[in-house]
């Protein structure tokens, strides 16, 4: 085996150039709704702030604790439903329903993280996958709590007030990018000060080698439960956040397994137990599922000359592509899986070693 | 609830639990061999069931003649599968082999979904309705015609792995790779060959299950679920424990449909399946290594 | 008051009896030899003392502390340590932060945590490779990875499971000395060897075990004169 006589990677200290950059985007990120205003790119920035929200949460049970689990739905529903119900049943304003989808999301991961725990790498995974079908079946099968397969749609949002006044009648994108781009950058803080701790140590030697761990004084069960239950909270925030936004959500676009691989999708490709892994997931994956809905892609190989449009092939991919995102994850995730198991920049890091 | 609705109920369910019994057996066979969950069986059986499917409305054959063509093609499939894709994670991190059998179990039900549109399909012979009558308890003929072919190839499974070589050879493989590698068994081929059987197992299930469930692309996932339930509950690695996994999980499907309700007994099956990985996670036959 | 007392400790797997009624004790400071051919039951000792099976029978006492069903994390933290006959490089991490994870064990802070580490790697002598990735070590430099980060958890009691494996004799000479030097610290330590030199030139006192069952007990010269040992090692290839 060729030794790897790499330094690490990721940035361990407080103020490296990464930090400075962060501050930088993160800084251009909040000017961008002053020069852009095309409802569409808002749409497009928010959609991959959630997914970055998704993918760094996964990240901290799934690539630093390496506990794959692939029924993270569960509690991005968890917090979809529980601020929609709140908000349609009861008429709670979403910054209180909220945390009732956090703690329904908390109480799911201890009792998962109970039950699952103790079993190992695939036994885990299936597990997980188990529960989140549980939940799922259940809440299609408690209409009177939930609406079962009707979902629940939200006609309207209540206006943001602080004392008197109006911030904001959430009716432009605006304000739902500021919020989506809060929680994309609380959750890449969360997951960089995991990085820097004693948890954040813990985390990766349980990755590692658990039981070396369990033999180091790390209670194998205290800091798994406690990274699922970081995970599964910042999950059900992504939920919430999505159940406002989008205004509809049902079993199938909230808890269903498509959703909990797209999760896991998002971590990998970008590379896995890293803080920028999930960023460049999203911003492979969003483009990707937006070029195929709006059948840019499809346009694009007919205007290339590459296939006719009143061919076969031609109309078959216009009508088509749209609904082929799913097959594309699954073509990714096998790319990714035989050909980049480090992701896309584990991928660029061997092919600049081989070069330098 | 009547004791002959009952008792009806659990006869069903003995029935259905064969054809589980074999989707379970070709899993654990997987496993058993490889060490790979394979997360596409049920898109195995699916692709098995559109075969099944298309042979009888296209060529008119009888889905239950039809296994003799199923279980070649589908043996060739899963060979293929398993050269091109799944030899190359072998060892690798368990995780990485389960998302790369969840990516191909993706492709092929989205492939099946943009091939032939999610559409049910309905597969109706002239006996899809028919029962039969078993000791004075009405039986659905289908079933009980898929029960005894599923008998037949348990037994015929039996005789390939006790009594020929090929058959010892994969067994030794399942109890130790390497030992057997250095016994001079090619343990690539082994691979490819009870993937091959995997696949052929899943997609016969398909075939037999045809004739009364409903045909879509996404049927297979409800199908992975339980099959690994079932090989859970049986024991990784076993096929006595995977056959009795199978009937158990029929039957608790079956009569928690009929007592409780038909919405609910997934969460029954899955339920039970976090119970046995609760309390003992090697299954009833016991033979995994946690 | 002895450190370690093993209590006619026996562990079944089944019907197999990987342990059976072993006895003895240690004493602070001192260096225990436990030997035997392979399958006597050495390591399933270790795994039952540290707390990763619990004895089908008898009592592991740890300074009078009942140790049976502790969980390993537990026992680590009472002050009780153990490297692996199969060497556990937290491969991704660097070989600083793997001795800061065994640090981690007696503070919460990163800062005291890397001192401490970096103590303990120059005690081993791995300071030049301190940034490396330990998945890039060699076999001797893991193994001396593992002992410092085990020495990290500020243990009272160390259990060294054949530490000295697949080591060449240049190597081998820099653990041995390691071994004495901790000794000097005043910390216990329990060692399984397969190279009895070695084991000869540590050791204040050698137990050896035989199919599971203690064989012998006593000084280094009395057990390389004891005849029943050497039968037990006939036939061995070493």
């Amino acid at each position: 085996m060729k030794p790897f006589i790499m330094k690490t990677a990721d940035t361990r200290g407080s103020f490296s150039p990464s930090l400075i950059i962060g501050i930088v985007a993160t800084a251009a990120l909040f000017c961008v709704p002053s020069f852009v205003q095309s409802p569409y790119a808002l749409h497009m920035m928010i959609l991959l702030f959630l997914s970055t929200i998704v993918g760094e949460s996964w990240n901290i049970i799934g690539g630093y604790t390496g506990q794959y689990s692939v029924g993270h739905a569960a509690y991005y529903g968890a917090g979809a439903y529980g601020t929609l119900i709140l908000l349609h049943k009861w008429d709670i304003p979403p910054w209180y329903g909220m945390w009732a989808g956090i703690a329904a999301a908390l109480v799911l991961s201890l009792i998962i993280g109970s039950i699952c725990f103790r079993l190992r790498g695939p036994y885990f995974v299936l597990a997980s996958i188990a529960v989140a079908e549980i939940v799922r079946i259940t809440v299609l099968n408690t209409p009177g709590l939930t609406n079962g397969a009707e979902g629940i749609l939200l006609s309207d949002l209540p206006p943001l007030t602080i004392g008197g006044t109006v911030i904001t009648d959430f009716v432009s994108k605006v304000p739902f990018y500021y919020i989506s781009l809060v929680l994309a950058i609380f959750t890449i803080v969360v997951t960089w000060l995991l990085q820097n701790s004693k948890l954040g140590y813990y985390f990766q030697a349980i990755r590692e080698d658990q039981d070396a761990a369990h033999s180091l004084g790390i209670s194998l069960k205290l800091y798994k439960n406690i990274a699922l239950a970081i995970s599964a909270v910042l999950t059900s925030l992504a939920g919430s956040f999505y159940a406002i936004y989008i205004k509809f959500i049902d079993p199938t676009t909230v808890l269903a397994l498509d959703l909990s691989v797209q999760i896991v999708l998002i971590a990998i490709i970008g590379g896995i137990g890293t803080i920028y892994g999930p960023m460049i997931g999203a911003m492979v994956l969003v483009p990707l599922s937006e070029a195929l809905r709006s059948n840019v892609i499809a346009q694009g190989l007919i205007n290339s000359g590459l296939v006719r449009e009143d061919s076969g092939p031609g109309i078959f991919l216009k009508e088509h592509l749209a609904h082929a995102h799913v097959l594309i994850y699954g073509i990714l995730v096998v790319v990714v899986i035989l050909f980049m198991p480090d992701g896309v920049l584990g991928f660029v890091k061997k092919l600049t070693k081989k070069r330098g | 609830m009547t004791f002959s609705v009952f008792v009806q109920a659990l006869i069903s369910g003995i029935l259905v639990g064969g054809v589980y019994a074999l989707i379970g057996i070709g899993l654990t066979i997987i496993f058993g061999v490889m060490r790979v969950i394979n997360f596409a069986h049920g898109d195995l059986m699916m692709v098995g069931m559109y075969l099944t499917y298309f042979l009888f409305t296209l060529a008119g054959i009888d889905p239950f003649l039809s296994v003799i063509i199923t279980i070649p093609l589908m043996f060739i499939f899963g060979g293929i599968l398993q050269k091109v894709f799944i030899n190359r994670i072998i060892g690798t991190l368990p995780q990485n082999q389960i998302l790369l059998t969840i990516g191909l179990g993706l492709i092929m039900s989205n492939t099946a979904m943009l091939a032939f549109t999610s559409d049910y399909k309905i597969l109706t012979t002239t006996y899809s309705s028919s029962s039969v009558n078993i000791l004075g308890i009405s039986v659905s003929q289908p079933l009980a015609v898929s029960f005894l072919i599923t008998a037949g190839i348990t037994a015929l499974l039996y005789w390939f792995f006790m009594k020929t070589d090929t058959g010892q050879a994969i067994r030794a493989t399942a109890q130790d790779r390497e030992a057997a590698q250095l016994m001079g068994i090619n343990v690539k081929r082994m691979s490819i060959i009870s993937f091959g059987l995997g696949a052929s197992l899943a997609g016969t299930a398909g075939a037999l299950i045809s004739p009364t469930y409903y045909i879509f692309p996404q049927v297979g996932s409800a199908f992975t679920l339980k099959a690994f339930v079932i090989t859970v509950l049986g024991g990784m690695g076993s096929i006595l424990g995977a056959t009795l996994g199978g009937v158990i999980i029929g039957v608790v499907e079956s009569v928690g449909a009929v007592t409780i309700s038909s919405d609910w007994k997934d969460v029954l099956v899955f339920s039970i399946f976090l119970l046995v990985l609760l309390i003992k996670p090697a299954g009833l036959m016991g033979k995994s290594r946690m | 008051m002895a450190i370690l007392e093993i209590k006619h400790v026996s562990k079944f797997f089944g019907g197999l009896a990987a342990n059976s009624d072993v006895s003895f004790a240690m004493t602070e400071g001192m260096i225990m030899g436990l030997i035997g051919p392979n399958g006597a039951g050495k390591t399933t000792l270790f795994n039952c003392i540290t707390g990763y099976y619990a004895p089908s029978k008898g009592e592991v006492r740890f300074k009078g502390k009942l140790m049976n069903g502790l969980e390993p994390d537990a026992v680590c933290k009472l002050g009780m340590a153990r490297t692996w006959q199969k060497v556990r490089p937290l491969a991704k991490m660097t070989v600083a932060d793997n001795v800061m994870v065994g640090a981690l064990c007696r503070t919460n802070s990163l800062k005291t945590a890397r001192d401490l580490a970096m103590e303990q790697i120059k005690v081993v002598k791995l300071d030049k490779k301190v940034n490396f990735l330990a998945g890039g070590l060699t076999i001797g430099e893991r193994k001396k990875l593992e002992v410092a980060r085990v020495l990290a958890t500020k243990p009272e009691l160390l259990l060294l499971d054949e530490v000295m494996g697949g080591l060449n004799p240049a190597e081998s000479e820099d653990i041995i000395q390691l071994i004495l030097d901790i000794k000097k610290t005043g910390i216990t330590q329990m060692v399984i060897e397969h190279d009895m030199k070695a084991i000869m030139r540590i050791s204040d006192r050698i137990v050896v075990l035989n199919s599971g069952e203690k064989l012998a007990e006593g000084a280094p010269e009395e057990i390389v004169s004891n005849p029943e040992v050497v039968t037990a090692y006939l036939g061995e290839s070493h």
